[in-house]
């Protein structure tokens, strides 16, 4: 019982980090310098 | 100057009344110009032609855009390698839709060599790499330029790109704070369970180290920005804020530790949802200054760069920078003046919106100054340079607003007034409690100093965090409910202790549009009569004048009928011949003379209202009078304020009798007319010296220092860029009584915000003592955190329900 929960946590703390490099990696691309323009981008049909 | 009956451009689609340029093929289109022409001819070569149907007509007309005074050795400097390829940031004036954007990107990227481009919407600054062995920086301008936009180079101002540094900086440790929380407070939720239920010692004891794993960055890493700001307000000895912070978040890790290592109870949670909390409201006060800052670079976009100067009977294109006071210039119809100049030779109508918040032409003529930056609007003129252009109306505006900006006292904040006496409070209070246990208890020292410890952690709850901003987010979405945008938290409290509201004229109090208040005819003609005459002849008129008497006369039901034999002379009046053969002239007293009919010079001119006269087959007919409007609920605005003993006047750039008329009708007891965009600021300056609190509402150009300058400031929309910029309240839609809403929630909020905090405190008086008695177990601190925080949270809901009256 104690392993198994023991697990989970780690495994949702590897989860919880993968996130996070998702996160650090769009901050660095720069994907929220600009939020105006990706609301606009839906009505391009190309 | 013989005018065109009005067309429409294809292209920008702006109503000219000049010789319009026919589009090729036969297929009915116009152009206002050759630029026009061009730009259309490259996008239906393009096969971009959807633009014309996503657009919404608000392209910016060619003439505006300067021709690129640019040259590849100016732009190579502003070229950055990036292996094969240079980026090349471009600044590109005009964009106004989401179809500008679309339009440049696409054209942009079909240019050979261009790899890839990127344009922001709302900054305007496009963001090429290209192959330098393939196209030069020239040929994209050119690119831009025939599209009718006018791009510069762009190169991120140092602060500029700081801002955007910290905001990424800012950013990141959000982001890890708000992810190892969330992971932080599941391992919390089981230990309070396990606090009740009981739970295995080594189960217990692993979720405290992953806690303690998981807070540690929050605390040193998020939490970074405190712990320096705490460390500076130490040194200056002026507690605020962020001492309180770090305090907290400090202290919860330290007892947290210290109980983990002896088998306690942990406080983990609490540090890190403190400085959580507190990141969300840095993050947001960051991306309001940085809307201000780029106010200040949309005044500068709409300064030419380029003049036209006329020397030794030729004309060369100098840069602004270069014109000296008395040099010749040459301003173009469609361009912007580039200095403050005097009209030497021509005649035109001048778009002084920029300066006087006039949205109306105005004709200008030999001997009469134009200020920088207003758009010569229908013919060119040879004119005279005043000033240098960093003497010049714009750049003093621009450096007025930077100035007022800079000059503006910081206001200490709520929470930063109340942690400057309750921090030096709870520090005195916790080294009493470590020196009671040491002397008097005779504990040892860990003891004594965990005991101090646990008085600073109950002391920062997490209800204190959270007071300010759940009414502030409340209060917010409430108020966008109601039409009224407000810039931030710090807005609402400047808001609710305002004493003075000043008031801008034009285009506030006003619609800065005239309509007719009052029609009479004359000689025996039948009202009918001159008001199916006046609606033919004025149905072909654009100015705003003609446009008020023909939108009047249909609103009588007269529909316009043909037309014969229009013709028009700026500034005095038009004539035209209707379907009876009828002779029917409109216009000023003064163009009725040039006619030949001497209406009686009383008719002229009406006190503030301007009269318009109708002749029909050289005998007087009728007579309109027009005045600029009041807005809607511009009286309840008013007297709104005045009931929560607010005083309110009126500063405008307007003629004092136009001024007092409108106070006199919005029931404003203080008026003053003929003020410069200095006067504004200095006025203003004046009130905040003798210690009121001013509330400014303006939209113009002209008004933008004073905006600045104000302890709170509010623009409507529709209004200047600069004067949205600078503006912490913005109003939505046309009632102009939602001011006062605005102040009467921005009360409501602050009666909410200090109960939030009158309650965070009740649960210091409770928790105080209970922590100095050494009492403090997880049980309590669970249960009360909860509730206080929940209580907090759902008494700020209650902002929810304001309505207008509230």
């Amino acid at each position: 019982m104690d392993e198994s929960l023991i697990i989970l946590i780690v495994l949702s703390l590897c989860l919880g980090t993968g996130c996070w490099l998702v996160f650090i990696w769009a901050v660095k691309k720069g994907e929220f310098e600009d939020v105006e323009k990706p609301k606009h981008r839906m009505m391009d049909d190309d | 100057m013989t005018l065109f009956a009005e067309q429409t451009c294809s292209h920008c689609g702006i109503s000219f009344r000049w010789k319009g340029i026919s589009g090729d093929g036969d297929n009915g289109t116009v152009f206002c110009c050759r630029g026009c022409q061009g730009a259309h001819r490259m996008i239906c070569a393009a096969g971009l032609e959807d633009f014309y149907l996503r657009s919404g007509r608000a392209v910016p007309t060619v003439a505006e855009a300067l021709p690129a005074p640019f040259n590849d050795t100016d732009l190579a400097r502003y070229l950055t390698p990036e292996g094969d390829l240079c980026r090349f940031d471009i600044l590109i004036g005009g964009i106004t839709c989401p179809a500008c954007v679309w339009l440049l990107e696409r054209m942009l990227v079909r240019v050979p060599g261009v790899e890839h481009v990127s344009i922001s919407y709302s900054g305007g600054i496009a963001s090429l790499r290209f192959d330098p062995a393939l196209v030069t920086p020239l040929e994209l301008f050119s690119v831009v330029t025939r599209l009718g936009y006018s791009p510069r180079p762009y190169s991120a101002g140092r602060s500029e790109q700081e801002a955007q540094r910290e905001r990424n900086d800012l950013l990141l440790r959000f982001g890890t704070a708000l992810f190892l929380t969330m992971q932080l407070m599941a391992y919390s939720y089981a230990l309070y369970a396990g606090y009740f239920q009981g739970m295995g010692e080594e189960m217990k004891q692993f979720l405290q180290y992953v806690s303690l794993l998981v807070t540690t960055p929050v605390v040193f890493y998020s939490g970074w920005p405190f712990m320096a700001g705490a460390w500076r307000s130490l040194k200056t000895a002026s507690p605020g804020m962020d001492l309180l912070i770090a305090m907290g978040a400090l202290s919860a890790w330290l007892y947290s530790a210290w109980a983990l290592l002896h088998g306690q109870e942990t406080y983990f949670e609490s540090a890190a949802t403190i400085v959580t909390f507190v990141l969300i409201g840095r993050l947001l006060e960051l991306s309001v200054r940085r809307r201000a800052m780029s106010g200040i670079s949309s005044l500068y976009t709409s300064s030419p760069q380029r003049a036209t100067l006329l020397r030794d009977g030729g004309s060369c294109t100098v840069d602004v920078d270069e014109v000296r006071p008395g040099d010749l210039l040459l301003v173009r119809q469609g361009e912007r003046f580039p200095v403050d100049c005097l009209i030497l030779e021509g005649e035109t109508e001048v778009d002084q919106s920029l300066a006087t918040g006039e949205s109306q032409p105005v004709l200008l003529t030999g001997g009469d100054e134009v200020r920088s930056g207003c758009v010569n609007v229908a013919a060119p003129v040879t004119v005279q340079a005043l000033r240098p252009v960093g003497q010049s109306y714009l750049m003093r505006v621009a450096s007025l607003v930077q100035m007022a900006q800079a000059g503006k006292p910081g206001l200490q904040q709520l929470a930063d007034r109340v942690s400057a006496w309750f921090v030096p409070a709870v520090i005195l209070l916790a080294l009493l409690v470590c020196a009671g246990r040491l002397l008097y208890f005779g504990d040892s020292a860990a003891v004594a100093v965990m005991s101090a410890l646990s008085v600073v952690l109950i002391a920062c709850p997490c209800a204190m965090g959270l007071a300010v901003p759940a009414a502030v987010l409340a209060a917010c979405s409430r108020s966008a409910g109601l039409g009224i945008i407000l810039r931030g938290g710090d807005v609402i409290e400047r808001l609710a202790t305002t004493d003075y509201a000043l008031f801008d004229k034009t285009g506030t109090v006003t619609r800065g549009l005239p309509g007719v208040i009052r029609f009479e005819t004359y000689s025996g003609f039948a009202g009918s009569v001159v008001l199916q005459a006046a609606a033919t002849v004025e149905e072909q008129a654009a100015h705003p004048l003609a446009r008020a008497i023909a939108r009047h006369a249909a609103e009588h039901g007269y529909q316009p009928e043909a037309c014969r034999d229009f013709h028009a002379v700026p500034g005095r009046g038009i004539s035209g011949v209707l379907p009876g053969g009828e002779r029917v002239l409109c216009g000023s007293g003064v163009f009725l003379q040039e006619q030949g009919i001497s209406p009686a010079s009383e008719l002229h001119s009406a006190g503030s209202a301007t009269a318009v006269l109708v002749a029909i087959d050289g005998q007087q007919a009728g007579r309109f009078l027009l005045i600029d409007q009041l807005r809607t609920g511009a009286g309840d605005a008013v007297s709104g304020l005045a009931a929560a003993g607010i005083t309110s006047a009126i500063i405008s750039g307007d003629h004092q009798f136009a001024v007092d008329r409108i106070a006199e009708e919005v029931g404003v007891s203080s008026a003053l007319g003929g003020m410069t965009p200095d006067q504004k600021l200095e006025y203003v300056t004046e009130l905040l010296q003798q210690g009121q609190r001013v509330l400014m509402v303006g939209d113009g150009v002209n008004d933008a220092p004073a905006l600045a300058a104000a302890t709170v400031s509010c623009s409507l929309s529709g209004s200047s860029d600069i004067a949205l910029e600078n503006a912490d309240v913005i109003i939505t839609g046309d009632d102009l009584s939602r001011i006062a809403t605005a102040y009467h929630l921005s009360r409501a909020t602050m009666r909410i915000i200090r109960q939030n905090l009158g309650w965070a405190f009740v649960y210091n008086v409770v928790g105080i003592p209970l922590a100095m008695a050494g009492h403090l177990t997880p049980v309590y601190a669970a249960v009360a955190m909860t509730a206080s925080s929940l209580l907090v949270s759902l008494n700020s809901l209650r902002l929810m329900r304001f309505n207008r009256h509230g």
